[in-house]
């Protein structure tokens, strides 16, 4: 059977999917894409059994036929061909042949048949509870960008593995902690009548992060899978299995302190800090007084210490309390946009909460950290 | 600045003093003070000479008359001994009087190394304005250790631990052997190549056939010639010979890793058995990490195949002290590793690069937290009752 598809749009369609091709496999056959070609329709699909990734275009041929074409090979030369029309040749004896102006390349193809199947969303799963609810896409973005640098990168707590997206009455509210630090944020905007918790693993997340642009996302949710439906493309994932811990137990309720800053200035000093802070403890010290932060840090090892004051509105205890300086540091990152923000201190082996400092109508944001405990 | 470090830049003008004590006969020591009715008879700890498997761990004066030394073949022992008595050896009862020896020592010196269950090297450098002359606080420390524990022991002082280590050797048992400064080279000279520690049956082989029969032989020659003859451990030899070592103690400070093996009576096919063994060496290693309030990232397995073929497989993760996690990581490793259909010979786990506790606050602390308290529960028995007196049933 033969087909034509211009080579740029190809290319487009097949850098969505790639991130799908596992690059290390016990499975040889996942380093393929799955072409499906149905009514003039060519689907292409990938998977690593985690994710899996599908896209679409139209073709004119009147066959239909379902192949596995060995992916980086096929995405290498589509890329390197520049703009020109492919003509796609399929045999009979395992070949495919692509033509261009002045080329011909032929390539190995397999049967479809090993190709693992991938979940479809809504269609094969009628029988089953499937929720489903559109959300715009640079919201989803944007909750991911705040909330996903906070997951846990540890085997021995699957669970915090992923980001938990959790559908309720007051809207959607994405968490992710990895135990020393946690992000919560809550979109009020996004109301369904979905009453339910679902765990995204991280690598949908980095792919979905890639792929995501202003146009709506529509969502489909079983008990193992989530898709993500996206204009021309589809993320369908595993979802992590296991039971989110008890984020709300630990967040505190009775700070009472409140050290007001600016972002951009104690986000710049703690990049200086980091400089000086031990490298296996990476611990900067906030010495809280009134209207006063004092921090500092300091690396034995190598015998160097840093101390910098940052303006500051603050009428509580004095505390001096102990930090990661990267976990400040990844908090302050992600808060760069807000002009001001608050930290919400009890004692210094407790939990501090970190707010903006305006509020936003439609938007919960709160994030959380874990001090460090002081020598003294 | 740490505290060994100031120790070591306040003492580095003055003339080194390091003592090498060692405990003579210990195990015999131990189980005659446990059974007195093995006194004067020659005795002999070791592994059962019945499974004909296993060395002598050590052997009392009257043994070694019959030609016994340890580290000699059971079944060697038992035919050139058949009558002397063969003890299993209780090892909880080794390391109570150990750390009963070690505690005496640490009164007085102001270091203490611990090399085995019955070697210790402290530094007295400096100290002769304390303790008087360096020679009779000796003999007063070991007669200390033989009124309070009956256990009698040797002493070498000398400027750094290889001469030091010779010289408790030197007049054994119940001697004290002090190497004057500047007299090593007259000291070590006469004294036969075997007599240097790391000098092994092999070794020595090699040095007879090439004419070295004494370390005056070794000192005598150019080090070039020596180091060209024997390669990098020839140059150790040779200053070894000639009156060098190291002259400071490798504190717990400098350690660079923790580690235990365990060398099986018979060869081994079961996967299972050796994996269960596995699970005893993370006990060991895991108590002795959380002792020294130390995580380590780096966890390294050994295993000896019957053939001594011998593989060592490693992998980095997040510093940790958790037996659970280290033993997952290496088991896991050990079942990637043990690939082919040969019995093993030996096991071996070590723990590298480590940081100290982290201070870090954890968010979700109800199960870690309540094994972090169950782990620091079981280090309070295990030092007052020992490593066996409670085990980790599983996980």
């Amino acid at each position: 059977m033969e087909f034509k598809v211009n080579s740029k749009e190809l290319e487009k369609l097949l850098t969505k999917i790639i991130p799908a091709v596992p690059t290390r496999t016990p499975m040889p056959i996942l380093e393929n894409f799955l072409f499906e070609i149905k009514n003039g329709l060519l689907t292409i699909y990938a998977t690593d059994l985690e994710i899996s990734l599908k896209s679409s275009i139209n073709i004119v041929t009147e066959e239909n036929i379902s192949i596995v074409v060995p992916a980086k090979l096929l995405y290498d030369v589509i890329r390197s061909l520049g703009d020109t029309t492919v003509h796609f040749n399929i045999t009979g004896n395992g070949k495919l042949s692509l033509t261009t102006d002045n080329g011909q390349y032929s390539l190995s193809y397999l049967d479809s048949t090993e190709f693992p199947e991938i979940p479809s969303f809504p269609d094969q799963n009628e029988n089953e509870d499937l929720a489903e609810i559109s959300i715009p896409g640079m919201d989803l973005k944007e909750a991911l960008e705040k909330t996903s640098f906070a997951m846990s990168k540890e085997e021995m707590r699957p669970a915090m593995m992923g980001t938990l997206f959790e559908f309720g009455e007051d809207g959607l509210r994405f968490v992710s902690t990895d135990g020393h630090r946690l992000v919560n944020m809550l979109n009020k905007k996004i109301t369904s009548g979905i009453n339910n918790q679902y765990i995204v693993p991280e690598k949908a997340i980095s792919v979905l992060l890639k792929i995501l642009d202003e146009k709506d996302v529509k969502l489909y949710m079983s008990k193992t899978h989530i898709s993500f439906k996206l204009n021309d493309i589809e993320l369908i994932t595993r979802l992590i299995g296991q039971k989110y811990p008890d984020y709300k137990s630990v967040i505190p309720l009775e700070n009472e302190f409140e050290l007001k800053l600016k972002t951009k200035d104690l986000h710049n000093a703690i990049k200086r800090m980091m400089l000086f802070s031990t490298s296996n403890t990476r611990r900067v010290k906030f010495s809280i007084k009134e209207n006063n932060l004092e921090i500092s840090a300091e690396d034995l090892d190598i015998g160097a210490s840093g101390k910098e004051n940052v303006v500051c509105t603050y009428s509580g205890d004095s505390i001096d309390i102990g930090f990661n300086s990267a976990y400040v540091n990844d908090i302050l990152s992600h808060l760069v946009n807000l002009k001001e923000i608050i930290f919400k201190l009890h004692s210094p082996t407790k939990a501090v909460v970190i707010v903006p400092d305006e509020k936003d109508e439609n938007i919960d944001l709160m994030m959380l950290i874990m001090p460090v405990r002081l020598n003294n | 600045m740490n505290h060994p470090e100031l120790c070591r830049r306040v003492t580095e003008k003055l003339m080194r003093t390091i003592f090498h004590l060692d405990l003579d006969a210990f195990f015999v020591s131990v189980e005659r003070i446990v059974d007195p009715s093995l006194n004067e008879k020659p005795v002999v700890v070791g592994a059962d000479p019945k499974y004909g498997r296993g060395v002598v761990a050590a052997c009392s004066y009257e043994a070694r008359d019959y030609g016994l030394h340890s580290g000699m073949p059971i079944k060697q022992a038992y035919r050139l001994c058949p009558n002397a008595i063969y003890v299993h050896g209780s090892h909880g009862e080794y390391g109570r009087f150990s750390k009963a020896v070690k505690y005496i020592l640490s009164k007085y010196a102001p270091q203490i190394e611990q090399a085995s269950i019955d070697e210790f090297y402290m530094d007295f450098t400096g100290c002769t304005h304390i303790y008087g002359p360096l020679f009779m606080f000796a003999s007063k420390l070991q007669k200390e250790i033989w009124n309070t524990l009956k256990l009698p022991c040797s002493i070498g002082i000398a400027r750094n631990k290889t001469i030091a280590k010779i010289a408790s050797d030197f007049m054994k048992p119940r001697g004290v052997t002090y190497v004057l400064p500047e007299m090593e080279k007259e000291f070590l000279a006469p004294m036969p190549a075997e007599s240097m520690p790391g000098i092994g049956k092999e070794t020595l082989k090699h040095l007879h056939h090439k004419g070295f029969y004494t370390l005056g032989d070794i000192a005598g020659v150019k080090e070039d010639y020596f180091s060209a003859a024997f390669g990098k451990y020839g140059t150790d030899m040779w200053r070894k010979a000639n009156g060098q070592g190291s002259e400071y103690l490798s504190l717990p400070a400098d350690q660079k890793s923790i580690s235990h093996e365990r060398t099986f009576h018979q060869d081994e096919m079961n996967k299972c058995y050796v994996e269960s063994i596995l699970f005893k060496l993370t006990g060991k290693v895991c108590q002795t990490l959380r002792n020294n309030d130390w995580q380590a990232s780096t966890i390294t397995i050994k295993l000896r195949y019957s053939d001594f073929v011998t593989i060592t497989r490693s992998k980095t993760i997040k510093q940790t002290d958790d037996d659970r996690v280290i033993f997952r990581t290496a088991s896991e490793m050990l079942r990637k590793a043990y690939n082919r259909r040969v019995a093993v010979r030996l096991v071996g786990l070590s723990l590298t690069k480590f940081s100290p506790f982290s201070e870090q606050q954890k968010l979700f602390e109800s199960a870690e937290e309540r094994r972090e308290k169950m782990l620091s529960a079981v280090s309070v028995i295990r030092s007052k009752f020992g490593f066996d007196s409670i085990k980790v049933g599983s996980f």
